[in-house]
């Protein structure tokens, strides 16, 4: 591998939007947002974009540093390592609840037979073959895999709307509840899932290749996503209702059930576990990316690549022994998105004021 | 005395030489005893029945020489004609040779009429330049050698390509002979800017390679490396095409080829034309084409010879084959033993009824007969023609419908691996189709152990493993660094790009256009020749 891998603009947009779709598209957001969950998710991206620029400010100031390059720069090695530590925790951490979400709608929709440990650890040893192979693979890899992604996108839709199962007055009343809860709904939970998950990305930026137009490139690609994200949610809702989609754990799943046209296309459960696959695996890999690169970082490992190997196996053992049952692990992700994820942007955003007020000290001082 | 004495210096040598595994370090002269010369050559050569060694006079003068050629891959008529004849009798009167004239200098300028003639002066030349097919005179009293190229011999005659077969589109091949293979592409691309680099690869076997491209169309960075790769090849024979394809290319650990080989010289030029190098190895008629990407490996040659219309819906066909010859058992393993809730209720009961009686688990029954298929195939291939009947007889109708009947397995897995058959003749690459069939049995086990679930692992790393191959550093999946100029060609097919449908006449101007280094004055462009010499 070359001194410095590229990674091209087609390839971070195609990577941050299955990246931003990946477990969003499936499961439940914004906690009990219901009715208006889509516009929950359309309100909470201007957020999300705001903390894709900060990321892409930070990326600027230090061009060849990662995430817990610059901290230790910004707040000094002693306070800066343990902080960086607390990043690598939170990625492995985020990468197994991934894992988790992806092993239990495989078991609950059809492979009640399987052990839960296997399902896991062959996802994982694909996790860690593409880290393997080096960043630059894994983006090749998502350019070809969003295009999948679309064309799933695009006939589970084409089939939800000619079945007939969407009754636009489940999306009634729009803003039922005021404004007040909406916006609450989206700050800081869906803010903060899927969007406070871009913090990934600042192990990432440093290996892009024409870095004027990331900024660019990124926000194009939230706005997309949320567009698709807001749509799928909207659909569900509009096919299930508010209540059974609060209710369920994989609504998109129910949705796709109620599927039946023309007698013959009555089974599109696939195309969500697929789907499904297809998203967590890359959110995953990147959160594991992420915490490879951090700890190669921290700790001085000069292979990076090799890390993937404990990295990979620490997920899959924290997958399996985190929680157990899924109500367990659902509310392990409240605490989460509600308490570990906002102090970690919240981290990012002291690291800014840190990084400016130090900026203008230095420039008085020489001047 | 004197010869015996020179042999014997010789000899030493000779000895030295063997020595000496590089043969660098001392480099043997000729002597000027023409006795000599030739006592000498016959040894190295062993004394064998083919070499040719003739003595004569040159015209009126006198002076002796000495003619050394291998029967068989020499061309005889040339022997006799241009140098024999003309160098015994029609040796001009007129010009008389003086006595302290130089011989060589004046053979080569009165009594040769070869358009290649070159001089030499050490024995590993002289025994290379024999054995390659040239015709060696050796002169009494003279330290040098002429060497005549009368390369020739019985050669298989220009055919069409049988592995590469077009319905419209030029009818020849390659041939076994390198230069008749570089000929066939010249001839089609008619630009001084094309360059030929010959290399000889083989201690023992000492192999003519040439490599050919369009300089400036090509980034000479991939030119350098190819050099590189071929010149650091240290190895002692060199099979053929397939064999320096192995030796060049990127990863060693994989199934797919990532070295394009084509019989056909206007495939040949396509890829030329298209910024490629093209690598002729002499004895092989399949030229080598670097670097190649995954998807060059679905076009045919073909593609271009029909209507743009039909040629993408026959590309877009060939794509939808190969998912089918990849995935099309383990997809319905995968449906059998864990999603039998997919299949539509009427198929899935038409389906139980008939595995009603199949003793086997899906994925043994779709791998026996997978296996049969497989064996069908390779020995159709390898059968003498006459039995291919009995072969038909035997898969259709035993391994087919008698064990239907039997109960070994059910109807739907015959047309499931029938299909999968059927589809993998579709892409035109015999040595992708091969790897398609190598990964097919994996996909068939992820799917027997997890279903769908296991054919998407395994497609990741199927995808994987494939963004991580380069083929001379360039990535293998085109698609991505996604570039789209060059997808056009991978979808469209060729006629979209006006530049490129017609490569003869525009596309080398438009190359240089574009390239901006060295625009050719308008006469260069082979488009005014073809006019000019229209209007004459």
């Amino acid at each position: 591998m070359s001194k410095m891998s590229a990674i091209s603009p087609t390839q971070l947009f195609a990577m941050i939007i299955l990246f931003e779709l990946g477990t969003a598209l499936v499961v439940p957001i914004g906690l009990g947002a219901g009715t208006n969950a889509w516009l929950s998710i359309l309100l909470a991206m201007p957020g999300g974009i705001i903390l894709y620029i900060l990321i892409v400010y930070f990326d600027k100031q230090y061009p060849t540093l990662i995430l817990s390059g610059y901290i230790r720069k910004i707040v000094g090695a002693y306070i800066g390592w343990p902080i960086s530590l607390l990043y690598l925790v939170f990625f492995i951490y985020n990468s197994a609840r991934n894992l988790r979400e992806a092993g239990d709608l495989l078991i609950t929709s059809s492979y009640d037979q399987t052990p839960v440990v296997f399902i896991h650890a062959v996802m994982i040893s694909a996790v860690i073959y593409v880290i393997h192979k080096g960043i630059k693979v894994l983006f090749r890899v998502g350019e070809i895999y969003i295009l999948i992604m679309l064309s799933l996108g695009i006939i589970s839709n084409i089939a939800v709307i000619f079945s007939g199962a969407i009754d636009i007055r489940n999306l009634l009343p729009i803003l039922g509840e005021g404004w007040i809860s909406t916006i609450r709904n989206a700050y800081p939970n869906i803010f903060m899932f899927p969007f406070g998950e871009l913090i990934c990305f600042t192990t990432i930026l440093t290996h892009l290749k024409q870095k004027k137009i990331a900024r660019k490139t990124g926000i194009l690609a939230i706005i997309a996503s949320t567009i698709l994200l807001s749509m799928t949610h909207a659909i569900e809702v509009a096919v299930i209702g508010a209540g059974v989609y609060n209710r369920t754990t994989f609504p998109l799943f129910t949705v796709i059930t109620t599927v039946e046209l023309a007698e013959y296309l009555q089974r599109l459960d696939s195309f969500v576990i697929l789907a499904l696959i297809i998203g967590v695996f890359f959110k995953m890999t990147i959160y594991a990316y992420a915490a490879s690169a951090i700890a190669a970082d921290i700790f001085s490992f000069q292979e990076q690549r090799k890390l993937a190997y404990p990295v990979g196996v620490i997920i899959f053992l924290v997958s399996v022994l985190s929680a157990w049952s899924f109500p367990e692990h659902n509310n392990e992700g409240a605490t989460v998105v509600n308490i570990v994820l906002p102090v970690l942007v919240a981290i990012l955003v002291l690291l800014l004021f840190i990084h400016l007020i130090k900026k203008r000290f230095m420039t008085d001082r020489t001047i | 005395m004197m010869f015996s004495k020179n042999l014997y210096r010789n000899k030493k040598k000779i000895h030295q030489k063997t020595g000496d595994e590089s043969g660098r370090g001392a480099k043997l002269f000729l002597s000027p005893v023409l006795a000599d010369n030739l006592a000498h050559i016959q040894n190295e050569l062993g004394n064998s029945p083919d070499i040719i060694v003739k003595l004569f006079e040159i015209g009126t003068s006198r002076t002796q020489a000495g003619a050394v050629y291998v029967d068989g891959i020499t061309d005889k008529n040339m022997v006799n004609q241009y140098i024999l004849h003309s160098l015994m009798l029609e040796t001009h009167a007129g010009v008389s040779l003086e006595q302290d004239q130089n011989v060589l200098a004046f053979i080569n300028a009165n009594a040769l009429t070869l358009g290649e003639v070159i001089v030499l002066k050490d024995w590993d030349s002289v025994i290379l330049s024999v054995l390659s097919g040239n015709t060696v005179i050796f002169f009494e009293s003279t330290e040098e050698a002429l060497s005549g190229n009368t390369k020739g011999g019985e050669q298989r005659s220009i055919t069409e390509s049988s592995t590469e077969v077009v319905i419209r589109g030029p009818k020849d091949g390659f041939t076994e002979s390198i230069g008749t293979n570089v000929s066939l592409v010249r001839r089609r691309i008619k630009s001084s800017n094309i360059r030929l680099e010959p290399f000889k690869i083989g201690l023992v076997t000492q192999t003519n390679v040439a490599i050919m491209y369009i300089q400036g169309t090509v980034e000479d960075s991939l030119v350098q490396e190819i050099r590189i790769r071929l010149q650091n090849i240290r190895i002692e024979a060199l099979a053929g095409s397939e064999h320096l394809e192995e030796l060049i290319q990127d990863q060693r650990m994989t199934p797919f080829p990532t070295i394009m080989n084509s019989e056909r010289p206007d495939t040949a030029t396509g890829y030329i034309l298209d910024g490629r190098i093209a690598i002729f190895v002499d004895g092989t008629p399949f030229c080598l084409i670097a670097p190649a990407t995954f998807f060059m490996y679905f076009k045919s040659v073909e593609d271009y010879y029909q209507r743009p219309e039909a040629a993408v819906i026959i590309q877009l066909l060939r794509y939808a084959a190969l998912i089918i010859s990849l995935f099309g058992p383990s997809i319905y393993i995968a449906a059998i033993t864990f999603h039998q809730e997919m299949i539509p209720t009427p198929l899935l009961l038409s389906l139980a009824a008939q595995r009603e009686s199949v003793p086997f688990p899906a994925f043994l029954e779709a791998l026996m007969m997978e296996f049969a298929f497989e064996i069908l195939r390779e020995a159709g291939i390898r059968m003498p023609r006459a039995i291919g009947q009995a072969v038909s007889i035997v898969g259709a109708l035993v391994l087919g419908q008698a064990a239907v009947e039997a109960g070994i397995v059910s109807s739907a897995m015959v047309i499931v691996v029938a299909l999968t058959g059927i589809s993998s003749f579709s892409t035109p690459s015999y040595n992708m189709a091969l790897a398609i069939r190598l990964i097919r049995f994996g996909m068939m086990a992820a799917a027997a152990l997890l279903g769908f679930y296991g054919i998407a692992i395994f497609s990741i790393f199927l995808i994987g493993h494939l963004c991580g191959l380069a083929s001379l550093g360039v990535p293998y999946m085109s698609l991505s660094p996604y570039v789209p100029e060059d997808q056009r060609d991978t979808l469209f097919g060729q006629p979209l790009m006006t530049n490129a449908s017609n490569p003869e006449l525009t596309a080398n101007s438009n190359r240089h256009v574009t390239n901006g280094e060295d625009a050719p004055s308008s006469s260069d462009s082979p488009l005014n020749h073809l006019n000019g010499s229209g209007s004459e």
